[in-house]
């Protein structure tokens, strides 16, 4: 046996253990999802089950749930992706400009990321409570009307969109920011020298050259506001009368309370789908990455 | 150039802020329920401790102790599995180059796209043939399957020079000790980076768990605490020092290692 093929033994031998979890765990379960979508279930006797074709597809389309649901998790996105832009980029630009304490400011922004969202989720439920909530406590001793933050069905998702905010928008400022700090101070000396105003280097230098990470950002704020599930189930359980309940929720409940895997399945790669469009630019990236 | 402090003092309000509802979750913590609920106070009267022995009672319908033992023992041997077996799988992919290794790569990372919420029926079907679901083993092995390690040492490992692992070869190091020896001792931050990111991602990971997780006394934090508050909803001062108990770890983790954590995160280019 020549060198080269011991090295390429001793390779395989070393990829053996990760690819026998990777079949288990990840190619084997993408075809099982994809089988159980276009089968009809028998739970106590899978070779019973029931080749449907697209039925679960078409039912979805036609159900009046998963609409609602996908207006939901849509109407999440919408509040959710540009205020993750403006504000992460504002508080991107104010800590650029900090004389000193940068890195504090910086830790305290992006600590709320560090909470799982049960916690975070059960802190703000006592925050919005419309009797004993500190928000309503603070309107009510300053002589407003209490706001129902999470019982009406137009305020609840307002509501879970600024906890959502408050626990991820600083990681977005802190990534804006590691952008920020790498463009090279001459351009803008170079800009101002030239006469440019804080305008036009803002609009026009700082803007196109922080395209990349404002795209990145976009990107990956929308993938994770498609897949909205704990936020809404902690505070409002997808209420008041449906209007949090976003796509996973309703995927979740169809499959392990509703035990239909095979429905729960369809509305999975529905979601997949919707996500692929953002993946594939997010992929094009990783790649030119991994090729580069 | 003297630099205007109106921005800094603005920073620091917004910071001060952000973190105002982690104070609020410490002092509602140690506030008699009455406190909590008619806060004229920002401070609790008395530092009471009577949330903090009701959670330590460890009782049956809510045993905090017991789901902190879960986290901690899932989160652990996640983070040594996704670490030793990515590192592995990266040496193989891009030092060795085995025959298939840009396919392996490409699907690997192509899997990665494909969301997390699609695999949880599969899984929950698979789990339950292999015996293995409403055990740790269910949120452990599918987790150390994930792409995310493998994809970000090959990216680190792929830039090493050869020329050491050349002159170790040389030298007659066999391949098991230039990886052990050698590539593995230059990859120390990136790994670093991947132990404390899956550590995160696997300690606040909830809708694993409350898939695959039946019993009470096997949930992991974040399920435990959601049921908790579900059944003691009524009871913030109770309900809030389980939620800052579950996570303790990380805050500590996060205030000592806050600057790495940042700059990692950042210089990966990814987050969740």
């Amino acid at each position: 046996m020549n060198a080269r093929r011991k090295e390429e033994l001793v390779g395989y031998l070393f990829l053996v253990p990760y690819l026998v979890l990777f079949i288990i765990f990840v190619i084997v379960p993408v075809l099982v999802s994809a089988w159980l979508s276009v089968v009809q279930l028998d739970l106590t006797n899978a070779s019973k089950s029931a080749f449907i074709g697209a039925q679960n597809f078409t039912d979805a389309l036609k159900d009046d749930f998963f609409w609602q649901a996908t207006g939901a998790t849509g109407r999440f996105a919408l509040l959710m992706v540009p205020s993750v832009l403006v504000l992460g980029t504002a508080m991107a630009l104010g800590m650029n400009r900090m004389a000193q304490g940068r890195d504090m400011v910086r830790a305290l922004v992006y600590m709320p990321s560090m909470l799982n969202v049960a916690a975070t989720g059960i802190l703000w439920q006592w925050f919005f409570n419309n009797e004993f909530g500190l928000f309503n406590y603070t309107i009510r001793k300053a002589g407003g009307t209490p706001v129902p933050w999470l019982t009406d069905a137009n305020m609840a998702m307002p509501s879970v969109v600024l906890m959502s905010l408050w626990w991820t928008v600083g990681g977005t400022s802190v990534v804006v920011l590691t952008a920020l700090q790498q463009i090279p101070k001459m351009y803008f000396e170079a800009a101002s020298l030239d006469g440019a105003t804080g305008q036009h280097i803002f609009f026009r230098i700082m803007i196109p050259l922080l395209k990349p990470v404002l795209l990145f950002v976009f990107v990956t704020t929308t993938i994770a506001s498609f897949q909205m599930f704990g936020q809404a189930a902690i505070l409002t359980g997808g209420g008041p009368t449906f209007a949090t309940r976003g796509v996973v929720q309703y995927m979740f409940e169809t499959a392990f309370n509703g035990y239909r895997f095979g429905y729960g399945a369809a509305i999975s790669w529905l979601l997949f789908a919707a996500i692929l469009v953002f993946s594939s630019i997010q992929a094009r990236v990783l790649k030119s990455q991994v090729e580069g | 150039m003297k630099r205007n402090p109106l921005p800094s003092m603005i920073m620091v309000l917004i910071g001060g802020l952000f973190v105002l509802p982690f104070l609020f979750m410490i002092f509602a913590s140690f506030k008699r329920e009455a406190e909590v609920l008619q806060p004229d106070q920002i401070l609790p009267q008395t530092w009471d401790l009577a949330n903090y022995e009701a959670v330590s009672r460890n009782s049956v319908e809510a045993p905090v102790g017991l789901w902190f033992v879960n986290s901690v023992f899932i989160s652990s041997a996640t983070t040594l599995l996704v670490i030793c077996l990515s590192s592995l799988v990266a040496f193989a992919l891009t030092r060795i180059r085995v025959r298939g290794a840009k396919f392996l790569l490409n699907m690997i990372v192509g899997t990665m796209m494909i969301p997390a919420q699609l695999f949880l029926i599969p899984l929950y079907v698979i789990l339950s043939r292999m015996g293995l679901l409403d055990t740790p083993y269910a949120l452990i092995l599918p987790a150390a399957a994930s792409g995310y390690g493998v994809f970000m040492l090959s990216q680190f490992m792929r830039n090493l020079p050869v020329a050491i692992e050349e002159a170790a070869m040389i030298d007659g190091c066999t391949l098991p000790e230039v990886f052990w020896k050698i590539t593995l001792p230059l990859c120390g931050p990136s790994i670093a980076t991947l132990a404390v990111f899956t550590f995160i991602g696997s300690w606040n990971d909830y809708i694993t768990p409350l898939v695959f997780m039946e019993s009470v006394t096997n949930y992991t934090l974040p399920v435990g605490i959601a049921l908790f508050q579900s059944s003691y909803s009524t009871q913030y001062g109770l309900t809030i020092a389980t939620s800052l108990l579950s996570t303790l770890p990380l805050l500590i983790m996060f205030l000592v290692f806050q600057k790495q954590i940042i700059e990692s995160m950042t210089s990966s280019g990814l987050k969740d």
